[in-house]
């Protein structure tokens, strides 16, 4: 019987709401952080090395590539801890409510502005 | 009437195809174990992931001898370690999770887990060879 599965439903029928866009958006973000996790590793090792390793390693970090790659890890990294905290907070039984559910949503994407924004702003200043 | 009956016909239908596919493939048996180790490890990675991104903030513009310096110091060096163990431990259960939602094909399922696994393995390794080089080697 082919009908039509979960992925597939969502231009037709599906009505966004934030709770399902912020779950996706973990989803997302958590397999964002997993790729990140290579440039972390590449970054150590560099460090390790020094050298002609370090100089390419820091070069490539700081193109434009590279700046907006740390962007986005940054935007992700924030994301997935305050919506992480939800997870656990859910999982210890708080929050369930809708209305709670919905304010908590608010609250990450908030968060996650903030962090993201102050972040980049001691950078840019320090 | 007859609408109402060929639904819950084919509730019963999907129904019964669930219970065959868990018959077929069995329960995966370790499901809580992996659930503990993606919040113990989300757990930890609240002040160890906080703690390296701040570090990252500070170093951000700085050489390779600062960020050298910086590892070989015996806090940032352990912490370094615990944070990238705990961030890979925790990406092999969450990417895991997505595998299994998405990957249906059972050969194509083990593939793609080896291969996150193996990937894991490896950034673990490295990353602890690089620290501890760092650590021993100042």
């Amino acid at each position: 019987m082919e009908r039509p599965l979960s992925p597939f439903m969502f231009p037709a029928w599906y009505r966004f709401q934030i709770t399902s866009v912020l779950s996706i958006l973990h989803r997302l973000t958590g397999i964002a952080l997993t790729v990140g996790s290579i440039l972390l590793a590449w970054w150590l090792v560099a460090v390790a090395a020094g050298g002609e390793v370090f100089a390419s390693t820091h070069a490539f970090i700081a193109s434009p590539i590279g700046v907006l790659l740390l962007f986005g890890w940054s935007i992700a990294f924030f994301y997935h801890l305050c919506s992480g905290i939800r997870h656990l907070a859910w999982d210890a039984g708080y929050g369930f409510e809708i209305r709670d559910a919905y304010r908590s949503g608010y609250a990450v994407l908030a968060a996650t502005v903030v962090l993201t924004v102050l972040a980049w702003l001691y950078v840019l200043l320090a | 009437m007859a609408n109402t009956r060929s639904l819950s016909n084919a509730t019963a239908l999907r129904d019964e195809n669930v219970l065959r596919r868990v018959r077929h493939l069995g329960s995966a048996r370790d499901g809580l174990q992996e659930w503990r180790l993606q919040r113990r490890t989300a757990l930890a990675l609240i002040p160890l992931g906080l703690y390296f991104v701040a570090s990252m903030l500070r170093l951000a513009t700085s050489d390779q001898m600062t960020a050298a310096a910086w590892l070989a110091s015996p806090v940032p060096a352990l912490l370094t370690i615990l944070f990238v163990l705990a961030l890979l431990a925790h990406a092999v259960v969450g990417m895991r999770s997505v595998l299994v939602d998405y990957v249906h094909t059972r050969a194509r399922l083990v593939a793609a887990e080896l291969l996150v696994r193996g990937a894991a393995v490896v950034l673990a390794g490295a990353s602890v060879l690089a620290v501890l080089k760092l650590f021993l080697g100042r």
